[in-house]
Formats: C-alpha cells, sequence, structure tokens
C-alpha cells in the first residue's frame, strides 16, 4: 500500500521502471492493470484467458520498456498497444480457437443486428456498442477482431474505401461519445 | 493541405488506436514535428482514451500480480530511485558547483600569482634590509672600538705626568702642527697628527727625539685613530715629524721637515 504514496508521472515511471525498480513495477501494476485487463478481456472474452495474457503483458512491458519512444506517444498508450496485439494473437491461436466457440457467434452478432446478452459489454467495447451499426461493424471488427480492411471488406461484401470511411467515422463519433460521458 | 480537414479526418484517432496503416502513421508522425496543434491534438485525444479506458475497467484477480512477480522475481532492483526530475536537478546542482569551482579556482590562480609578485619584491627587500643590519652593525663595532680607545686616549693625557708637546709647521709649511704627548714617568709618546697633510703614495710620516743635537727615531706615523703610541723616548729636547719614503729611514731627510717643536723644561 505504500507503494500508491508516490506518484509517478509517465516520465518518472518509464525512468524507474528502465531502472528495474521494484516499487515501480508494483505502481505500474496497481495503476494500470485494471484497463489493460479490460482491454485484454474486450479482445477475448473470457476471464482465465485473459488472466493469463495480463500476467505476459506485464512481463513484455516490463521487459522491453527500452523500446518505449515518447515521441511516438504515451506510455498508456503503448501498453494499451501491447495489450491489444497480445490479446489478438491469443484470439488468432489455434488453441483458442479449438476451445472457444464463441468466435463465430461473435461475428454472426454484426450481420443480425442484435446485441449478444451473453457477452459482457464493458470498457472501450461498450462505448463502441453505441455506433450505429454500420460503424460498430466495422470498428469492432478492426480493433476488437484484428481483421485488416481488406479482410473487413470481403466478409461484408464493401468496397475497401467504404471500409475505410466508416471506420474514420466510427472512430470520430466514437470520440463524440466519449466528449459526452466526460471523458 | 488543409490542417484542420486532416485533424478531422479521424486519422488522429485511427493512428492513436493502432489502426492507421504504415504510410498513414509515417506521415502524421512526420506532421506533428511540423504542426504544434497537430501534437497536441493526438495528445489530448490519447489522455482522452486513457481516462476512458480506466473509468469502463474491471480488476482482474488478485493472484495475478504475484504469479507475475514469482515470474519477474530476478529482475528487480531494490534500492528506491530518483525521478527524473530529481536526476535532472542533481545534475544542474553539480554543475552549479562545477561552475563555482571553477571561479573560485581562477580567483584563486590570479590571487596567487598577485600575492607571489608581492612575496618576491618583499623577499628582495628582505635581505636588503639583512644586509643594511649587518652593515650597521659592523659600523657599530668600529665606532664603539673607537670610543673604546678614546676613552683610554683620554684617560691617559689627563695623567699629571704627561706633557703636552706642540709642534708647529716649519717655515714653508705654517699651516701645518702636530702635538706630541709625553709621559715623563712612563717615558711613552702619544702622538696625535691632528694638522697634517695626507702622505702621498709611497711616503710615511716618521717622527724624532732630538737627543743632544742628535735627532733619534721615534717611530712611523701609522694610521692609528686619534692619539698613536710612539716609541718610548728617555729624554730629548724637541720632536719632529717628516716626510720619509715608507717604511721610515735610520737618518730624517730635513728637507722634508714638517712640524718641530721644542720642550719647554
Amino acid at each position: 500500500m505504500a507503494d500508491h504514496i508516490q506518484k509517478y508521472s509517465e516520465e518518472q515511471l518509464v525512468d524507474a521502471l528502465r531502472l528495474h525498480s521494484e516499487k515501480a513495477f508494483n505502481y505500474l501494476y496497481e495503476h494500470y492493470s485494471a484497463s489493460l485487463y479490460t482491454v485484454i478481456l474486450n479482445v477475448i472474452n473470457e476471464p482465465h484467458t485473459s488472466a493469463d495474457v495480463l500476467q505476459d503483458v506485464f512481463i513484455k512491458i516490463w521487459r522491453q520498456i527500452e523500446s518505449y519512444d515518447d515521441s511516438k506517444g504515451r506510455l498508456f498508450t503503448w501498453m494499451l498497444r501491447i495489450a491489444r496485439n497480445s490479446a489478438l494473437d491469443t484470439l488468432r491461436s489455434k488453441n483458442f480457437r479449438n476451445n472457444n466457440a464463441n468466435l463465430e457467434l461473435n461475428e454472426s452478432v454484426y450481420e443480425s443486428e442484435t446485441v449478444q446478452t451473453k457477452v459482457e459489454y464493458i470498457g472501450l467495447r461498450k462505448l463502441v456498442a453505441q455506433l450505429k451499426s454500420d460503424q460498430r461493424s466495422v470498428v469492432e471488427m478492426s480493433y476488437f477482431e484484428g481483421y485488416t480492411q481488406a479482410e473487413i471488406a470481403k466478409h461484408l461484401a464493401i468496397p475497401e474505401g467504404t471500409v475505410k470511411s466508416r471506420l474514420r467515422a466510427g472512430l470520430l463519433q466514437l470520440k463524440q461519445i466519449m466528449n459526452q460521458v466526460g471523458y | 493541405m488543409d490542417t484542420k480537414d486532416y485533424m478531422e479526418s479521424g486519422v488522429i484517432e485511427a493512428y492513436v488506436l493502432g489502426l492507421a496503416d504504415a504510410a498513414e502513421a509515417a506521415e502524421l508522425e512526420r506532421l506533428r514535428l511540423l504542426n504544434p496543434e497537430l501534437n497536441q491534438a493526438i495528445l489530448e485525444f490519447e489522455k482522452m482514451l486513457e481516462a476512458t479506458v480506466r473509468a469502463e475497467s474491471v480488476e482482474p484477480s488478485r493472484s495475478v500480480k504475484n504469479d507475475i512477480k514469482k515470474k519477474l522475481a530476478n529482475e528487480f532492483k531494490h534500492e528506491t530511485l530518483p525521478a527524473r526530475a530529481r536526476v535532472i536537478k542533481m545534475k544542474t546542482y553539480w554543475k552549479n558547483i562545477a561552475a563555482a569551482a571553477l571561479v573560485l579556482f581562477i580567483a584563486s590562480a590570479v590571487l596567487n600569482y598577485y600575492y607571489f609578485k608581492k612575496y618576491i619584491k618583499a623577499d628582495r627587500a628582505y635581505s636588503e634590509l639583512l644586509a643594511e643590519t649587518r652593515d650597521l652593525q659592523a659600523n657599530n663595532k668600529i665606532i664603539n672600538s673607537r670610543l673604546d680607545q678614546l676613552q683610554t686616549n683620554i684617560q691617559w693625557m689627563v695623567n699629571p705626568a704627561v706633557q703636552k708637546i706642540e709642534l708647529p709647521g716649519v717655515e714653508s709649511k705654517s699651516q701645518y702642527s702636530a702635538v706630541v704627548f709625553w709621559n715623563a714617568d712612563s717615558k711613552q709618546v702619544y702622538l696625535l697628527p691632528n694638522n697634517l697633510p695626507p702622505a702621498p703614495a709611497g711616503k710615511q710620516y716618521q717622527l724624532w727625539a732630538m737627543v743632544d743635537g742628535k735627532p733619534v727615531d721615534a717611530g712611523l706615523v701609522e694610521n692609528c685613530g686619534v692619539l698613536c703610541p710612539m716609541k718610548t723616548t728617555q729624554q730629548a729636547q724637541a720632536f719632529a715629524i717628516t716626510l720619509e719614503k715608507t717604511g721610515g729611514s735610520p737618518q730624517p731627510d730635513l728637507t722634508q721637515l714638517y712640524v718641530l717643536g721644542k720642550i719647554s723644561s
């Protein structure tokens, strides 16, 4: 608990992590584990696997902190990207696909336009769900499913240009929703 | 290209979420360096994203942290480490100290040079002063010994047995004179050559006692201070001084007679 008392700015935290400070690790976990876990959960949608991925993500962040480039963006953004990518890798791995039938089910959600009540919408995905349907499907498939624009175009049988413009529009709309909620 | 359109195109949001392709990302990274407004807009969305994700997040189970820490156990360093701000402050702090030290060093070097020159001067003055003191001390010794001698002389002169015999200058040398002091008891003779010209090189004055018309050598006139001790003379009727060659002669050269005085009986 004493670790919470000191507040790190992102700069200070990065410096401390680079020096392999245990204190910095504790701080990192306490302040960011929930956010990263939620993104992973948004992608994988299964708590146990998500917890495993979370472990991998923290280990990756700890060991790859030297490669973080603050000119490209904030620490949070960088960590979120690692979390999402790790989750997508796991999602697409053969093991996971074999053990989880949910994936096929998720895809059909967009086609039928009914919200899967079994799937818990938390985190960012909760806000994306508020987008209008053609924007929502493109954003979900792109961000939470990891499909390329070409794959989405093929899957939805629409031109790539349309995919891109719907994606851009969807993201702008998402920002509006974030603003409205007060973020 | 219109910056406003670009910034409102959704490219910022795509980039931050990792949904921009390589070309779009490269272009944005290039443009942000040239455009502070764009740079700021990217930062703002990133902050908004963090706030959103954080607010909508759920906690993982407690065990996850320990599992991770077990795996990373060997990789922790346990010292508490300074924040970047403090490190920068320390560097500045030491920079200031270094600068101050440099200034002090230079000032010290300048002072050293100045005082060294002063020291050299003072040392020279001191050496000269020492030499002067030694000279004065030597002089002092001479003066003291002269005084002692004078004192002795005076005491001898005031003895009632001592007779004072004046030797006035002869015809062509009337400006010269000398005085002989003769102790009738001890027969000691002292000369006061107080009014004789300096002897030229190779010559020396000689005192003669006239005994029964014959001159008897009474001693050479040396550089003797005040009263010059001469040869003891048992009896004489007169004293005279001639200028002889250095070392004297057995007989006087009467052409070189300077002063002559009869003894009054």
